[in-house]
């Protein structure tokens, strides 16, 4: 008998391709469900429901019959917290708990820099989003039957925040080599591994309560994936940018450009979204994070292999070029926002 | 950990597993290499983070003939960073031949390949920020390049290989906040080393004297020791120190300091492409990764053989700055601005030819002449230079009448009577100034008379235009400038004889166990390559032999 799994966050870029994998196996039946509108045709698909994560009841209803959960929920802070909160007090309540594999965070490690594995903890003071997926984390330990994943820098084909926007921004020359400035550790996992973990952690038992650090080993620096994702997408020659520049970015053009958003969505989401995406000093700082995680956990127990560098970029450079070009500006306002 | 000598208590004995003399392109290099394995390593730089006078005035030191040889304070930094604050970011790799002895150049060959080197020049491109370490245009470029100039061909030279730009990368603004991070790393500022101690056998280094200009002193202890202080300060420490060595270390059959080279490098001639201007495209390119790079004639290592020449390349160059008759607004413009050019870019400016009256009035006038011209390469000079992160490298003018002179630089071979010693002059911290006799041979001469004449045979007869020179003047034009500024090579060679050599294969001095070179001093022979990319190869490559050493 095939698994029943719903699937929390359907409509973002890693929980469309877990509902589209379920789908093509054959040991389980995907249950989609998103806060936002469903595509037209899902109406007529019985396993595709509108749901709002931070509701109870309505999630209580979800859950009843599946066999296991998939909590790829994002969006703010609050969203992050509440969703968890009523998903693990749901699931308490229920005779027969479900499987959840909770997708998580590198954000939960803060400033951490060296060799990260799965034990360590948070240095400096976390990022709102980094202190809602370490919140969420811990309502989930609650919970023995909770697999936590968490995910570093996801990219692929529909990825918005690191394929699409990385994309525009080296076509654009904001982005390239940055010199000191993007010596950081850029952990990289492509979004096929992350759908692997997934379906893995559903299936293999005894892992309750366990967490997993998904990236490929050996991550490159910001400036090496940079430079090998305008080489595959043809975003060349590479722009050099100063710590001069990118110290202006992110300190004048950021919050300006944050206020121009926020004004001109009084005017309507459409107009806001063609703005240029913003370089806070947050993401300076990433660029700068000299943070490897291992992943000998995943490798171990998950049996992950990685998808390599040059073949991940490839396909998402193809996917940039042939499905958005270098016009189209990018939405990651919205539930298909991911964090790092 | 980044610290400051003032901050070290006097006669504090500092210990380390490995201490890292000079925080240049090679000393930082090994640190930058070595940050990850754990190893305990203390960086001592003499300089701070921005130039001082006082600090660089310990540079200072004396010439034998001016002309010949800038004098020793310039071309070189006495501060972290040390020399690529200030280079120009020319990388090219050493050729093939370069390794090899050669019959007809006295006392060449190198104890070591060039395939030992080449698994170390890749990250070695990639520490100067000149992209991928790829020298042919073939390779570079997916698409064939326009021909550098149509139609030539040529049996003796390939335009095919190239040079690669730095930044240019100033490796102690680049790798700082990655040294200062680095948790089993100690850099440490004006920690100026002016005693090597030997135990009695003087087999072995003990310890390191370490002073500052405020009169602080402390002493330093490892494992191993690198000096990696640059050709001409290497020398500098070597022969001061003769308390168990009475010739000074390393120098028990007196090589250290000799076979000083630079590189012999000229403007000659006049270069006329017949045809349309795009016939000659002697610009630069820039590669996928953004790196400024360029092509040149370079002189085949078949044809080095066969005639027995030195390496050579050349370079299409735009007629001489000093002189106004090229009647280029861009090229007096330059002129009349080399009063704010750096001293180490702005010599040829100055050049020897003596500014008059009408030569002011005749670079005025070609300025006035020329506005448009002037003031469109003063904006790509602001934009692309001044403002740019990744700088473009050189003034390149397209001659409207397809006119260039021809820029060479040339190998010069090693030569034992060309040599830097100490003098009777003594800095503030008490060490001997440095005394520099550089002197070339008739063999260096000849290389660029023949070079130049098979250049000149090989335009007449692919009919591409002609190069008119005067071979009367080839060793006046190479010599007018004096040698290559900053390249600084061959002082403390390096080879299997300690009879002709002052460090083995893997840079150790020869009868110190303890005791490493690193930088241009250890190059037997200076190829027509420009020294910093192998200076960084080198000094990676010695970094992982010392990460297995002091880990023994």
């Amino acid at each position: 008998m095939k698994q029943s799994v719903l699937v929390l966050g359907a409509k973002g870029f890693i929980g469309s391709r877990v509902v589209k994998a379920l789908a093509a196996s054959d040991w389980a039946v995907p249950v989609a469900a998103s806060r936002r509108a469903l595509p037209p045709d899902s109406a007529d698909q019985p396993d595709s429901l509108r749901l709002d994560e931070n509701d109870v009841r309505q999630v209580r209803r979800a859950m009843e019959g599946v066999t296991s959960v998939v909590n790829c929920v994002l969006g703010s802070s609050a969203t992050i917290r509440t969703s968890a909160r009523v998903l693990f007090e749901v699931s308490r309540s229920m005779p027969r708990q479900p499987r959840i594999v909770h997708l998580s965070s590198m954000a939960v490690y803060g400033a951490a820099v060296g060799d990260v594995d799965e034990t360590a903890t948070p240095v400096g003071e976390l990022s709102a989003y980094g202190s809602a997926k370490l919140e969420s984390e811990r309502l989930a330990a609650a919970n023995p039957s909770v697999v936590i994943l968490r995910p570093g820098i996801d990219y692929g084909p529909d990825g918005a925040q690191w394929s699409e926007r990385i994309a525009q921004m080296l076509y654009a020359r904001r982005l390239g080599d940055l010199g000191a400035a993007g010596d950081g550790y850029c952990n990289l996992v492509y979004i096929d591994d992350i759908v692997e973990a997934i379906l893995r952690a559903l299936r293999s038992p005894n892992l309750g309560g366990k967490i997993f650090n998904l990236a490929s080993p050996d991550p490159p620096t910001w400036n090496e994936y940079f430079r090998d994702y305008a080489k595959a997408l043809g975003a060349v020659p590479l722009a050099r940018i100063g710590e001069r520049t990118l110290q202006i970015e992110s300190t004048i053009f950021a919050p300006s450009l944050k206020l121009v958003e926020i004004f001109l969505r009084r005017f309507g989401p459409r107009l806001a979204r063609r703005m240029p995406q913003a370089i806070p000093p947050s993401l300076v700082r990433l660029f700068q994070q000299e943070i490897k995680l291992k992943v000998g956990l995943a490798e171990a127990d998950l049996g992950l292999r990685w998808t390599p560098l040059e073949g991940g970029l490839r396909q998402t450079a193809l996917w940039y070029n042939r499905s958005i070009g270098q016009a189209k500006s990018v939405d990651i306002s919205g539930d298909d926002r991911v964090g790092n | 950990m980044l610290l400051e000598s003032n901050e070290i208590p006097n006669e504090a004995a500092l210990r380390c597993e490995l201490c890292i003399v000079g925080a240049g392109a090679a000393g930082i290099t090994i640190a930058r290499k070595l940050i990850d394995r754990g190893l305990d390593v203390l960086l001592l730089e003499a300089g701070g983070l921005a130039p001082e006078s006082a600090t660089q005035d310990l540079y200072a030191g004396s010439v034998v003939d001016e002309r010949l040889h800038s004098p020793p304070i310039r071309y070189r930094q006495r501060m972290f960073g040390g020399t690529t604050t200030i280079w120009g970011g020319r990388c090219v790799p050493f050729d093939e031949i370069d390794f090899e002895h050669r019959d007809y150049i006295p006392h060449s060959g190198w104890p070591i390949e060039r395939s030992v080197l080449m698994p170390f020049y890749e990250d070695a491109n990639r520490l100067c920020e000149a992209g991928d370490f790829s020298y042919r245009a073939a390779e570079e470029f997916g698409q064939p390049l326009p021909p550098m100039i149509a139609g030539f061909e040529s049996a003796n030279f390939t335009t095919d290989t190239l040079e690669r730009f730095s930044c240019p990368t100033n490796f102690g603004r680049r790798y700082l906040r990655k040294l200062s991070n680095a948790p089993t790393l100690r850099v440490l500022l004006h920690a100026n080393v002016t005693r090597i101690e030997l135990n009695d056998s003087g087999e072995h280094v003990v310890q390191l004297i370490v002073r500052n200009l405020q009169g602080k002193r402390f002493s330093v202890t490892a494992k191993d020791f690198v000096l990696a202080t640059g050709g001409l300060e290497v020398t500098r420490l070597l022969l001061a120190n003769r308390d168990v060595h009475p010739c000074g270390i390393g120098n028990q059959h007196d090589v250290v300091g000799r076979y000083y080279m630079c590189h012999i490098a000229g403007t000659i001639g006049r270069i006329r492409i017949d045809g349309d201007l795009d016939r000659a495209n002697h610009g630069y390119d820039i590669s996928d990764e953004g790196v400024y790079c360029r092509r040149r004639l370079a002189l085949r290592e078949e044809v080095q053989r066969s005639q027995q020449l030195g390496n050579f390349i050349a370079r299409l160059h735009h007629p001489r700055i000093t002189d106004p008759a090229h009647r280029n607004a861009v090229l007096s413009l330059l002129y009349l601005a080399k009063f704010v050019i750096p001293y180490e870019y702005g010599k040829r400016l100055h050049g020897d030819d003596h500014a008059t009256f009408r030569s002011w009035a005749g670079h005025l006038r070609n300025v006035v002449t020329g506005p448009f011209e002037a003031a469109e390469f003063a904006w790509q000079m602001l934009r692309d230079r001044k403002l740019a992160e990744r700088k473009y490298p050189s003034v390149i003018i397209r001659s409207k009448a397809n006119l260039y002179s021809l820029d060479f630089h040339a190998e010069q071979q090693p030569n034992p009577e060309s040599r830097v010693s100490l003098s009777d002059e003594t800095d503030a911290l008490g060490m001997a100034r440095l005394k520099v006799d550089w002197r070339y041979t008739t063999g260096d001469v000849d290389t660029v008379t023949r070079a130049l004449a098979l250049l000149a045979g090989d335009i007449r007869r692919s009919r591409v235009g002609s190069f008119d020179y005067d071979p009367a003047t080839v060793e006046a034009e190479m010599t007018r400038y004096g040698a290559y500024g900053g390249h600084h090579i061959g002082t403390a060679r390096m080879g299997s004889d300690p009879r002709s050599s002052v460090v083995n294969a893997g840079c150790r001095v020869h009868g110190i166990d303890n005791l490493y070179i690193a930088g241009s001093a250890t190059f037997p022979t200076s190829s027509q390559a420009n020294p910093t990319l192998t200076v960084v190869a080198l000094a990676l490559r010695l970094a992982a032999h010392l990460d297995g050493q002091v880990r023994r």
